[in-house]
């Protein structure tokens, strides 16, 4: 497919473009352009929470951030509202809003804990509201309303004031993944197949969290997305360049889509010695040969990467139009020895963290990209145009990503 | 051999000296005073949200200076970083071979190219605060970085820095 507007001809004169023919729309399917209102408007970002984020399944923790039983890990969903995993007396993890059924207030405040710890105003063992003494245990059931009788009477009764439970499954390597929406089908069905290439590296035996990682960055949460779901910008990362594109073979990486918008780019493995400073990698995860790479991205919140030695899982979280949380977490095995642990880490950190060398230059870019994508600023295209028969670079990864998108929002990309 | 009392001055001088080689991007500079042999630099810090220590960054001598090298072919933040540190406690090992240095550390951004340049740059942020803990070796023609962590209290780093602290 070339890209042309109607005033050029592939082998014309090149040349720079008056008003007009800038803002001319390219002749291209509506499938390979993105308006930029898609990354600008309040109001689609609203729309985006409720019938994207609210009703797909989205991974928020790992299993291994709360180990014991009545463990808890905070967090946020798409325009951070606050929730709260728990592990509870019987092992079971199971996550609530974590809004307090009385006056709303943020009940559990921490990162992460254990409930075991009693708080100032409240027992061990249960989530206390500090506001006014409300308690809640580890499956959501409200079991405390000091003076309860002498307030409420029998209008009201603890029995019927539990929190908002939220459907929960712990999965693929044992992130704990939650889906808002209570009619929602079971997560495997929403992946497919999208992370079977991976899973005896996932699921042979348990993994254990040993990197986390933060960053609110200025972008729209889909420019981030954006770089999970092609390879074309491994231009951006001279890492990339000396590892992976001056390897044979490199451009005939199969890129495959799955339902549900999730994509999977094929094995491969990558030459870390070509990048000066950056040894080869004899410790692996389970089935990976050395030195190989595997790839999985999961609409609309996920990328799955394995390198060698490391499982990481980025998660993306729009906290409003214009700002998004990446959380980043490192994984090796559970029964790491120390030597070993240690191994992963420092293949884990050479690419990725923030002191790495890939990350940063994908944050960087959402972040440029973003100033220049605004309201009026003349910028009123994302080209998603590469067609190169599902190999590495072709953007049918993004394409499909933003056909998922037209289909739950009932909106077109080019006329949103 | 070395007393506490006479090496603490030529230490300061020492600790100010590689800080501002850092805070010019003299990294050859920086390198000329570690250990070729021995030295090993780490980023660490305590995540509250995995209740682990965890580190970030775990390199020796030779992955150091090839990063360095690379640094200009990367596609990078050039905001200016400015390292200030405070020297709290200097300890004489029982040989008086080894001096360990424990700094507190703050570190500044100013803007260039990261967000944009036309409103930001020349704009200065706190970007982190922390602590180097260095071990320094006291040699006959001077000093010489042997181990440095920076144990990091800032968790959040925007988007991560090529440059190391």
């Amino acid at each position: 497919m070339d890209m042309k507007t109607k005033s050029e001809k592939p082998g014309g004169k090149a040349h720079s473009r008056t008003k007009k023919e800038w803002e001319l729309k390219p002749e291209l399917p509506d499938s390979h352009l993105v308006s930029t209102e898609l990354f600008t408007s309040e109001k689609i970002f609203k729309e985006e929470v409720a019938n994207i984020w609210h009703k797909v399944w989205l991974p928020i923790c790992h299993e291994s951030e709360l180990p014991e039983v009545l463990d808890y890990r905070t967090s946020g969903i798409a325009g951070n509202v606050p929730i709260v995993v728990v592990r509870g007396a019987d092992n079971k993890i199971r996550t609530f809003l974590n809004i307090c059924s009385h006056r709303n207030n943020i009940i559990v405040r921490s990162p992460a804990g254990s409930l075991k710890n009693a708080e100032p105003s409240g027992n061990p063992n249960h989530m206390t509201c500090m506001y006014h003494g409300w308690q809640f245990d580890a499956t959501g059931s409200c079991v405390e309303i000091p003076r309860e009788k002498a307030g409420y009477q029998d209008r009201i009764c603890k029995e019927s004031l539990g929190l908002r439970q939220i459907k929960t499954e712990v999965a693929f390597g044992g992130m704990v993944w939650i889906n808002m929406d209570d009619s929602a089908g079971p997560l495997r069905d929403f992946i497919g197949g999208a992370l079977d290439q991976m899973l005896e590296q996932l699921d042979t035996e348990p993994l254990e969290i040993f990197h986390y990682q933060k960053s609110r960055v200025q972008c729209n949460y889909k420019l981030f997305f954006d770089t999970s779901r092609e390879f074309y910008h491994d231009y951006l990362h001279f890492h990339n360049r000396q590892t992976s594109m001056t390897k044979s073979g490199y451009f005939d990486q199969e890129y495959t889509q799955f339902k549900n918008g999730h994509s999977v780019s094929g094995f491969t493995t990558v030459d870390y010695t070509s990048h000066q400073g950056t040894s080869t990698r004899t410790l692996t995860m389970p089935g990976l040969p050395p030195n190989g790479w595997r790839h999985s991205t999961i609409f609309p919140a996920a990328a799955y990467n394995i390198r060698t030695s490391c499982v990481r899982v980025n998660i993306i979280m729009p906290i409003s139009d214009r700002e998004t949380l990446i959380e980043v977490r490192g994984f090796g095995l559970k029964r790491d020895t120390a030597e070993e642990r240690s191994s992963r880490e420092i293949d884990y950190c050479s690419v990725w963290g923030p002191f790495g060398w890939n990350l940063h230059e994908d944050l960087l870019c959402a972040q440029v990209q973003t100033q220049a994508i605004k309201e009026g600023s003349g910028a009123l295209w994302n080209v998603i145009a590469r067609e190169e028969g599902n190999k590495v670079h072709d953007e049918v990864g993004v394409r499909a990503c933003y056909e998922e998108w037209s289909r739950l929002m009932n909106r077109s990309t080019v006329n949103p | 051999m070395a007393s506490l009392d006479n090496i603490v001055w030529p230490i300061q001088r020492y600790m100010h000296s590689i800080t501002n080689a850092l805070n010019l991007e003299r990294w050859s500079d920086f390198l000329t005073d570690c250990c070729e042999t021995r030295f090993n630099y780490k980023i660490v810090n305590y995540s509250p949200e995995i209740r682990k220590n965890q580190v970030w960054a775990n390199r020796n001598y030779a992955v150091l200076k090839k990063g360095f090298e690379l640094l200009p072919r990367h596609n990078s933040d050039r905001s200016k970083l400015t390292r200030q540190i405070v020297i709290k406690d200097i300890e004489l090992s029982s040989d008086e071979s080894v001096a360990k240095v424990i700094s507190s550390f703050v570190i500044y951004k100013t803007h260039l190219d990261d967000i944009d340049s036309h409103l930001l740059s020349g704009v200065t942020d706190l970007y982190a605060i922390g602590e180097y803990h260095d071990e320094v070796s006291i040699e006959k023609d001077g000093f010489k970085l042997i181990d440095r962590v920076v144990s990091l209290d800032t968790r959040q780093l925007d988007i991560g820095s090529h440059k190391i602290f």
